[in-house]
């Protein structure tokens, strides 16, 4: 195996409700390699979500360290945290991943705003990565007139132009039907495969995580590791 | 793709919403300009005043009448140069709903005394050659279709002829004014004209004059010569209370109350009142993208673009609402010069209002869209994805 390009050391996660203490995590340690297609699985708030978040700098630990590709995310703040997750992290989510005001193209060239690029090089890019996803056909389309898988590939597509090592998709085949969670898992897998992408999946769809090359099972911050 | 074409969409993505927005804003920005206008055109019409006029009238009331012999008297004060006399006519055109002011005087003598009235001197020696002859301001003569050569009937309510039958006039003369202080919305006609009509009985009403206009000796300051005129008629048989040109226009003023304060007030409340439509609007919009604000952030997005985009948004709207109202205030000036007539001598919205009115755009486009856009860039990317969902 390679190096490991997420480390879990001592993560700990608590939120306060109601006046109680919830512990989401507690002491996690988990090492994910680079180029891994990693399912995420365990019952509805057992903190598959609140692992992404961690990984990306959406969410602080309480204790503990997340580092990723060997850099302390939660040392990172500000401008600099904003700057490297535009880097580095790709995030679908379970839907309404899309800017409903922007074509899908649009969509696609927003984080490379983020990049010196210039604008035809910007349009390039994102044409390419949503040539990737197969969506060539639909770079005018509003999300409003997307079906749902495509509308999850025009967010995969928009996770990818920039190009980042780690993609974290919370659910991304949720709401769709299985023709389309199946495409969905096909380009995840092809991206992990053939684009050396570190992807990180959170799912509950048992089919998407034979289809993942790890699975990882989640219960009350506690990690049961199953080799598919 | 750039962010101004992400806030010109957002901020049509309910046109609706938008369309209302920029015109609330548009109609108060006019409102604004239009009361603003009103005390900066009342203000110049005394700034403009010419220093080297004087007005005498009765120390009673401006409603009273001065006897006819003054101006004799008057002529012989030290410092006056010339004194003409001016009787408020208060006749009605058809419909006492179109009001506007006459006054009887010296022909001659008010030309002499207004170098602001610009008359074609054809019409000026056709008006002087006519005792039933008149002129009028463009202002007026543009409102009735009035021109040269037409007969106009004015019945008089402080004048009535015997008869009953309306007074009628010729008009000889158009013409325009070159300063803010005289107005293009009044008729001059001959004094002599009523003074005869009362002497022989044909039209009953006070003989005597409203007030004295002199012009000033060079050399010779106001004061001391308004001074020695109320001086002489200290005594009677009428007192009288002269003053400078500007300081009658500003009593005019003054007898509105406070007029300035008050519309003043008016803007002060529109202002906030809009700032507070442009809030509610932003508040509304804010809470619709939480998600999308969200989602920026997960890309790599920092704080400060949120906060770009709120207020870009935000003052895009109200400058374009701005814009239209500004717009409305500078086309309708023509159209309110006309409405206002005498009561205000030449409506007109200033620069520096223009001026105000943008900056005061620029300001609530900022401070409203400010709200939202502290909130936005404070609120945790997971929060906003969470709670947007
Ligand atoms: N901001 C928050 N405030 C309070 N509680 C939170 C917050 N975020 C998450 N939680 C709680 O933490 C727990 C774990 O949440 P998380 O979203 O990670 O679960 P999950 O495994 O993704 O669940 P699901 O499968 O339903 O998405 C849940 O009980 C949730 O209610
Ligand atoms: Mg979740």
């Amino acid at each position: 195996m390679g190096d490991p390009v997420i480390q879990f050391r001592g993560v700990t996660k608590s939120y306060r409700k109601g006046g109680q203490e919830l512990v989401v995590l507690d002491h996690l340690d988990m090492d994910i390699e680079a180029g891994e297609f990693l399912a995420l699985m365990g019952p509805s708030g057992s903190g598959k979500s609140t692992i992404l978040n961690l990984v990306g700098g959406l969410d602080l630990p309480d204790a503990g360290d997340v580092i990723v590709g060997g850099v302390s995310v939660p040392a990172l703040g500000g401008d600099e945290l904003s700057t490297w997750r535009a880097r580095h992290i790709g995030y679908v989510f379970q839907a309404f991943n899309l800017l409903p005001v922007l074509t899908a193209l649009e969509n696609v060239e927003l984080p490379l705003l983020l990049t010196p690029l210039k604008k035809a090089a910007r349009r390039e890019q994102a044409r390419y990565a949503l040539e990737i996803v197969g969506l060539a056909d639909r770079l005018d389309h509003r999300p409003k007139q997307l079906s749902g898988g495509q509308e999850q590939r025009v967010a995969i597509a928009r996770a990818i132009a920039m190009d980042p090592t780690i993609l974290l998709c919370d659910e991304p085949t949720g709401d769709l039907d299985r023709d389309s969670a199946d495409q969905v898992l096909d380009l995840l897998g092809r991206l992990s495969a053939e684009y050396g992408k570190t992807v990180v999946m959170v799912t509950h769809d048992q089919k998407a995580g034979e289809d993942a090359r790890r699975v990882i099972h989640l219960d009350k911050g506690v990690i049961a590791p199953v080799d598919a | 793709m750039n962010l101004e074409r992400l806030v010109r969409r957002q901020a049509l993505s309910h046109p609706v919403r938008a369309l209302l927005t920029v015109g609330a804003v548009a109609v108060a920005m006019f409102l604004l300009c239009f009361l603003r206008s009103i005390v900066t055109s009342l203000d110049a019409a005394v700034k403009e005043s010419s220093g080297r006029r004087i007005i005498t009238a009765s120390a009673v009331s401006l409603f009273q009448a001065l006897p006819a012999s003054y101006s004799a008297a008057i002529a012989e004060v030290d410092g006056v140069a010339t004194v003409s006399r001016f009787t408020w006519f208060g006749g009605v055109y058809k419909d006492p709903e179109n009001f506007f002011a006459q006054f009887g005087t010296d022909p001659q003598l008010l030309l002499d005394q207004y170098p602001e009235i610009e008359l074609p001197a054809e019409h000026k020696q056709a008006w002087f050659d006519d005792k039933r002859g008149a002129i009028v301001g463009i202002g007026i003569a543009e409102k009735y279709g009035w021109s040269v050569g037409d007969t106009v009937p004015l019945l008089g309510t402080i004048f009535p002829r015997a008869g009953g039958e309306p007074w009628e006039f010729t008009v000889r003369g158009v013409y325009r004014s070159t300063r803010a202080n005289v107005d293009e919305m009044t008729m001059y006609f001959h004094w002599t004209l009523l003074d005869e009509a009362l002497e022989s009985g044909e039209s009953m009403g006070p003989r005597g004059t409203s007030v004295y206009l002199i012009r000033l000796d060079d050399g010779w300051e106001g004061e001391e010569v308004a001074q020695a005129i109320d001086d002489y008629y200290a005594g009677g048989p009428q007192r009288t209370r002269t003053q400078p040109e500007a300081a009658f226009q500003a009593d005019f003023v003054n007898m509105m109350g406070n007029l300035p304060t008050f519309l003043g007030m008016i803007g002060a409340a529109v202002l906030v009142a809009i700032l507070f439509g442009v809030v509610n609007t932003m508040t509304i919009a804010a809470r619709e993208r939480l998600r999308s604000m969200g989602i920026l952030k997960a890309m790599g997005f920092s704080d400060r673009v949120p906060i770009r985009l709120y207020l870009m948004e935000s003052t895009m709207l109200v400058l374009i609402g701005g814009g239209l109202g500004i717009g409305l205030a500078w086309l309708t000036q023509p159209g309110l010069r006309a409405m206002f007539g005498t009561f205000i001598p030449v409506y007109q919205v200033a620069g520096e209002t223009y001026l105000a009115a943008t900056v005061a755009c620029v300001g609530i486009g900022l401070l409203a869209g400010l709200i939202p856009a502290l909130r936005a860039a404070r609120l945790r990317p997971v929060e906003a994805l969470r709670r947007g969902a």
